[in-house]
Parts: structure tokens; C-alpha cells; sequence
């Protein structure tokens, strides 16, 4: 009499360790249940620094080929997240290598000339100080992806494992081989660079959503 | 202006990132420096709208064949260590496994073979090199004619044999 196996569904509340272990042991739903829980994360982690969809898409595939190609070099020293992150931003920087060869002229030191074009603080009036999901923030939210494309590849990476990955300065550093003081100065770039970017629609949109008048001028002019 | 190019960079720093003396410096200069306050209400007007923009995107795509995708890549199959348990190695097991080894060999034998057939042919051609025209063919008179090593052979019609 043959008896089937029936491997046991991952639950909820399973960790990423426990499901790194039984992924290991040969358990398929362990890894499945591992792509499902992070595969948008990583595929937002990849589109913020390769700009493209489906390249983006792609390299959070190959991500977690590699995730399962290596869960036995896996040892647990750090979390799953940080080790898959690694993981995704060198694959999404590989894949747009050639742009950052392009592109090592850009200085990291901040300068005096910086300063002068920095601190307008037109950003904070048109959004206004409250942080709360307001119409401006979020059409300002729609503009943020092609603003980040605006900017070179390396004031990209940093800006989205800074946003979205979280990573402090100590971890930027380590990931990204460079000094905390240069991950600062590069930051500071990064961020001058992408308000800069959406200045255009925090200058023009706040007239239109603070009760509508510049519109309705229009409108009556035209009448 | 000197002291805005060391602290722009620090603006935006988390709890506990920067060294305390620096801390405490960097919020004294915010105290005395408009432009500096400035860039930092920027910075604070957009935390998180990237994170949310890119979170927004992935999660408006249909990642329903994702995971199919990278099962599919991955062989969808209980992973090689756990595979190493269940069965014996093999002679093909150990071929897949030395890939670069298999194929020198392989080539080894091939190129071996064409060695030993090209010296086979033209050392038995150079011995007996009549053999090689044994079967000519001409048309004389309306009748076959064989060009054999032991000399011209005619086909005769049954006709022609019989005198008709």
C-alpha cells in the first residue's frame, strides 16, 4: 500500500527563518510561501534603481533564483530581509552597470554651490506641514517614479534602500562600499536632485487644490 | 555658509545616527539657520512618498504568475540536498555533476575515432589502390561495361547471348 506524503501548507505566522530552513530541506511551499511574502517589495526595491518595468521584473526574478540558489550558503548571521535585499540591489545595480560607468564624474562632496540652489523650501508650503494623505501628496506620490528616474543611477540606489529598504547610514555604507560620509553627501544629492524634480508640480498644483480658484478664474474669464 | 555644507548633509538623519555632540550641534544650527531649516521641512514634506510611489506600482501589477515564473526557474522540485538523501549517485549523476570533465572526454574519444578512420582509409587506399576503380561504368555500343580490376566486363543483353 502506497501512502503519499502530504507536505504541510506554511502558515501565516511561519518566520522568514523558519521558512528559510524548511525551503532547505527540500520543503517547496516553504519557498513559495517565501517569494509570495517579499516578491513586491523586491520588485519595488529593483524598479526604484533600474527604472524599467519589466527589467525590474526580471531582475526580482532572477533575485530569488539566486535566493534559492544559495539557501544552503545561507547561515543565518543576518535576517533573510537584509541578505535578499543585498542580493536585490546588486542584481538591479548589475543590470544597469554600464549606466553607472557613464557616470562616475558625479562628486559626492557637498559644496557651497550646492547650498545656494538648496533651501527654497517650496516643497514644504505646497504640501503644507501635515504630513496626512492629502490630494497634492498623493497626485505628488504619481510623479515620484518618473522623478526618480530623472536622477543617475547611483542617486537612485541610494535614495530607494534609503526610503524603501530602510537601511541607516552604517548599512548604506557596508552595501554600497563607500564612507558614512559620503553616503550623507550622496544622500543630500540624491534628495536636492529629486525635489528639484518635483518643484515644477509643488509650484503649479497647490493654486488648483486650495479651494479651486485659479481654476474657476479661468472659467468665468472664459464665460 | 561654511557650517550649512557640514550640516545640509546630516538633515534627515534618524534617531541615534549620528554621534550625540554631532546631534546636538546639528539641531543648534537648524535653530540659527533658516535655509538649513528650510531643506529640512522639504525632506520632512515628502518622507515616504518614494517608498509609497514604488510600494503603489508593484502593488497595482498582477504578480499573479510570479511565483509560477520563478518555481518554474528553479525546477519547482525539492532542492538537490534534500534529492541527495532519497537517492544513490549515479554514473549520470556523477557525468551531470563533472560536466567540463565529460565533455573533454567525450571530445578525447571522438577526435580518437577520426584519427583511426582517416588513417585505416588512406593507408588501405595507398595499398591497394585499383580497388578503388572497380566500378566504372561506360556505355559502349548500346551494352553495359564494367571496368573491373581484372579488366573490362560487358552485361549482354539475354537477347544478344541467346543470337536472337
Amino acid at each position: 500500500m502506497n501512502f503519499r506524503f502530504r507536505q504541510p501548507v506554511p502558515s501565516e505566522d511561519d518566520d522568514d527563518l523558519a521558512l528559510v530552513k524548511r525551503a532547505r530541506d527540500g520543503e517547496v511551499d516553504a519557498f513559495r510561501a517565501l517569494v509570495v511574502r517579499h516578491q513586491r517589495k523586491v520588485y519595488a526595491v529593483a524598479l526604484g534603481i533600474v527604472r524599467d518595468a519589466d527589467l525590474a521584473w526580471d531582475v526580482a526574478q532572477e533575485v530569488f533564483v539566486r535566493v534559492h540558489r544559495g539557501l544552503d550558503g545561507f547561515k543565518g548571521e543576518s535576517s533573510f530581509f537584509t541578505w535578499l535585499f543585498r542580493i536585490t540591489s546588486h542584481v538591479a545595480i548589475d543590470s544597469v552597470r554600464k549606466e553607472r560607468t557613464h557616470q562616475r564624474d558625479e562628486v559626492d562632496e557637498v559644496r557651497e554651490i550646492d547650498m545656494e540652489e538648496a533651501g527654497e523650501g517650496i516643497l514644504s508650503t505646497g504640501l503644507g506641514s501635515d504630513p496626512s494623505d492629502t490630494l497634492l501628496r498623493r497626485e505628488l506620490a504619481d510623479k515620484m517614479e518618473a522623478a526618480l528616474a530623472t536622477l543617475p543611477e547611483k542617486h537612485r540606489t541610494i535614495l530607494v534602500l534609503r526610503e524603501v529598504e530602510g537601511l541607516s547610514y552604517e548599512e548604506l555604507a557596508e552595501r554600497l562600499g563607500i564612507h558614512k560620509g559620503t553616503v550623507m553627501s550622496r544622500l543630500f544629492h540624491a534628495r536636492r536632485k529629486m525635489q528639484a524634480a518635483l518643484r515644477p508640480y509643488a509650484e503649479i498644483e497647490p493654486a488648483r487644490f486650495s479651494g479651486g480658484t485659479e481654476v474657476a478664474s479661468k472659467v468665468e474669464g472664459e464665460g | 555658509m561654511r557650517t550649512c555644507v557640514r550640516f545640509a548633509p546630516m538633515i534627515g538623519s534618524k534617531e541615534c545616527e549620528l554621534p550625540e555632540d554631532e546631534a546636538r550641534a546639528l539641531a543648534a544650527h537648524l535653530g540659527a539657520c533658516p535655509r538649513c531649516r528650510a531643506i529640512a521641512r522639504d525632506l520632512a514634506a515628502t518622507e515616504g512618498l518614494l517608498g509609497n510611489a514604488l510600494m503603489a506600482r508593484a502593488n497595482s501589477r498582477d504578480f499573479a504568475p510570479f511565483v509560477d515564473q520563478v518555481m518554474a526557474r528553479v525546477g519547482a522540485r525539492p532542492r538537490p540536498a534534500f534529492e541527495q538523501v532519497r537517492r544513490r549517485p549515479s554514473l549520470l549523476a556523477f557525468l551531470r555533476g563533472h560536466g567540463r570533465l565529460t565533455a573533454v572526454a567525450a571530445a578525447a574519444v571522438v577526435g580518437l575515432l577520426a584519427a583511426v578512420s582517416a588513417f585505416l582509409y588512406v593507408h588501405r587506399s595507398a595499398e591497394r589502390p585499383e580497388e578503388l576503380a572497380a566500378l566504372e561504368v561506360d556505355l559502349e555500343g548500346g551494352n553495359i561495361v564494367l571496368q573491373t580490376s581484372d579488366g573490362p566486363v560487358v552485361l549482354i543483353e539475354p537477347d544478344d547471348e541467346t543470337g536472337g
